[in-house]
């Protein structure tokens, strides 16, 4: 488990800062979308009963009013399904370009080394070299599992609304 | 016919009986006269070839003498010479066989001195003994054998050397200090390594002969003030164990503000419509948490319809005491003054994601310009010298770099004011006749908030 743990900072250390931030931004987007998940699998359904609830003891259940009404419930149900996912959308597109920019600094450093001692020490400019690479899988492992669990994500909260829709029914 | 032949004949004969002497006597006479002065030259010439025939005679004999001379002094100079040339061998015999491999010694006490003073070249060490690189030259460069005393001195150079470069020494050198001025000061020294004054790194010039403060000094510099402060234990110190060539290479590595100036024009522009993005969405999201706070504040008090948020100026267009019935013919209304409030909300939107949009773009024109750059050095000068191509390489890169750290965080606050900018449009459009209808329902707002 510490040996992990070492490999991990090893691993993060011969990426540099980017690597680092690129750590950070996953933290982020998985605190996020286990959030999401959450709420969809356990807070939102108990959302929906309430609404359900609510709708079924109203006595008037046709009238324009009541439609103005249930459509305020769906749309307060819709922001807070879709609350954080544009965050967590703009963090996939992050990973990318925070791999790219990992790139270019990775770039500098062995440009910088070749600079100061000629490009006859192959050994000097791989501490670059690696720094241009890693940010740039990194970047692009998180984006793409990023990208497949944000999609489940939209189509079940799309679903989710779906369902509270066609429970709040006109009589 | 007859007659012509003897007038003929006594013609051609007149002339000769004319030509004769006068007497015979006469004749005889001038004969005489002539033989005896004719023998009287003859004998004089003969005596006179016998006076110098005698004389070459003796010239010859004289000549003579004088080449047996010189043959004898020549034969005696020769056999001088070989005796001469015969001691000279033996000499030379001698002389070799004495010095046995001492001449090798000599050859090999030149070459060291002269490796020796290359790479004493730029040695710190120097500035304390200052005389060291004079000795060696002139070791190096002379012709004549060394004098013991010269070999001895050569080896207590090097010696000395080797002590020195072990040990941690304090003397005065002249030190060019940050304000450009040179003065003797003291000097902390860890052999031919580093030189520390105060808490600077020191830089040796060896044509000049002097030390000067490093521009940049490492990080934790702090580590030379406590070598130097007065302590009882241990204390660490940065040692650059090439010689100066790190500290050396330190003074070339650019800053954060000079590398950001190696993006040239095309990188100011760049960090300026970020710097202006950045100000526009901070600026947006302060308003729209206002303005959050604002309609969340309404919402809670629908009685009292406040003109100063948009959910209470969309309502006011309903009127002071709205019925429920009329809420169908008022919708028309509604619609029209949330049309009028959306722009307010989604105001300079498009602009920060534009900025967004077009800083990374402005960054591959920086690579694009800064790739031209390279390739015309390589046209001018060659890909022979890499130094040459760096500055349009780190214009390529920086302006990418740049490029995208302002394309990142400007992204970032786009995502935010547009949820923030959505979520109070949403709650306009879909949700303010539903709050009307729900008010004047008699529906307490407890019934909406009970999923919550």
């Amino acid at each position: 488990m510490l040996d992990g743990l070492w490999l991990l900072r090893d691993f993060l250390d011969s990426g540099g800062w980017v690597l680092w931030t690129i750590l950070w931004v996953t933290v982020l987007l998985w605190t996020l979308m286990l959030e999401r998940l959450w709420f969809l699998g356990w807070v939102f359904p108990r959302q929906a009963q309430g609404y359900q609830q609510a709708w079924q003891a109203r006595a008037d259940r046709a009238s324009l009013a009541a439609r103005h009404i249930r459509n305020a419930w769906l749309s307060q149900a819709q922001q807070r399904l879709n609350r954080f996912i544009p965050l967590v959308r703009v963090l996939i597109a992050l990973c990318p370009l925070l791999g790219l920019l990992g790139t270019v600094t990775g770039m500098i450093q062995v440009f910088d080394v070749m600079a100061l001692s000629g490009n006859g020490n192959p050994r000097a400019m791989a501490s670059g070299v690696s720094r241009a690479t890693m940010p740039t899988m990194a970047g692009m492992v998180i984006a793409i599992s990023g990208l497949f669990c944000l999609a489940r994500l939209d189509q079940q909260s799309r679903r989710a609304l779906q369902r509270l829709t066609d429970r709040l029914r006109h009589d | 016919m007859k007659r012509l032949l003897i007038i003929l004949l006594a013609g051609l004969m007149a002339p000769l009986v004319q030509a004769q002497p006068a007497s015979l006597d006469d004749l005889l006479r001038n004969v005489r006269e002539l033989r005896s002065s004719e023998q009287a030259a003859m004998r004089e010439r003969e005596t006179r070839f016998i006076t110098e025939r005698d004389q070459q005679q003796r010239r010859l004999r004289e000549a003579e003498q004088a080449l047996a001379g010189v043959q004898a002094e020549a034969d005696r100079l020769k056999a001088r010479f070989d005796q001469q040339e015969a001691e000279l061998a033996e000499l030379q015999a001698e002389l070799s066989q004495r010095s046995g491999s001492l001449g090798e010694l000599f050859g090999v006490v030149r070459q060291s001195a002269g490796d020796t003073l290359s790479q004493w070249q730029d040695s710190l060490l120097n500035l304390k003994f200052p005389e060291r690189t004079a000795t060696l030259q002139q070791l190096s460069e002379s012709r004549q054998i060394p004098t013991v005393e010269t070999l001895e001195q050569f080896w207590f150079t090097l010696q000395q050397d080797m002590t020195d470069s072990g040990k941690v020494s304090r003397f005065d050198a002249p030190v060019v200090g940050r304000d450009g001025q040179q003065q003797l000061s003291p000097v902390l020294a860890v052999g031919p390594f580093i030189a520390v004054q105060g808490r600077d790194y020191l830089i040796y010039q060896p044509e000049a002969g002097q030390l000067l403060v490093a521009a940049r000094q490492p990080d934790g510099n702090g580590l030379a003030s406590k070598f130097d402060s007065p302590r009882t234990g241990l204390a660490d110190l940065w040692v650059d164990p090439t010689r100066g060539n790190v500290i050396n290479q330190l003074q070339l590595t650019p800053s954060l503000w000079e590398r950001v100036q190696q993006g040239g024009l095309v990188g100011y522009v760049i960090l300026a419509l970020g710097l202006i993005g950045l100000l526009l969405a901070l600026a947006r999201l302060a308003w729209l948490q206002r303005t959050q706070q604002r309609v969340d504040r309404q919402v809670a008090d629908l009685d009292n319809l406040d003109t100063g948020n948009p959910l209470g100026r969309v309502l006011g267009v309903i009127g002071a005491q709205p019925k429920l019935e009329q809420l169908d013919t008022l919708e028309l209304k509604l619609d029209e003054a949330i049309l009028k409030e959306t722009p307010a909300l989604e105001r300079w939107q498009g602009l920060i994601k534009l900025l967004a949009a077009v800083a990374p773009l402005l960054g591959l024109l920086g690579t694009v310009t800064g790739m031209i750059a390279t390739f015309q050095a390589i046209t001018l000068f060659g890909t022979g010298d890499p130094k040459l191509m760096a500055g349009g390489i780190s214009q390529a890169l920086v302006t990418t770099v740049l490029g995208l750290v302002v394309a990142i965080p400007l992204l970032f606050m786009h995502s935010l004011v547009a949820a923030r900018s959505k979520a109070l449009v949403q709650l306009l459009e879909q949700q303010s006749a539903g709050l009307i209808a729900l008010h004047l329902g008699g529906d307490e707002r407890g019934e909406e908030r009970r999923g919550a």
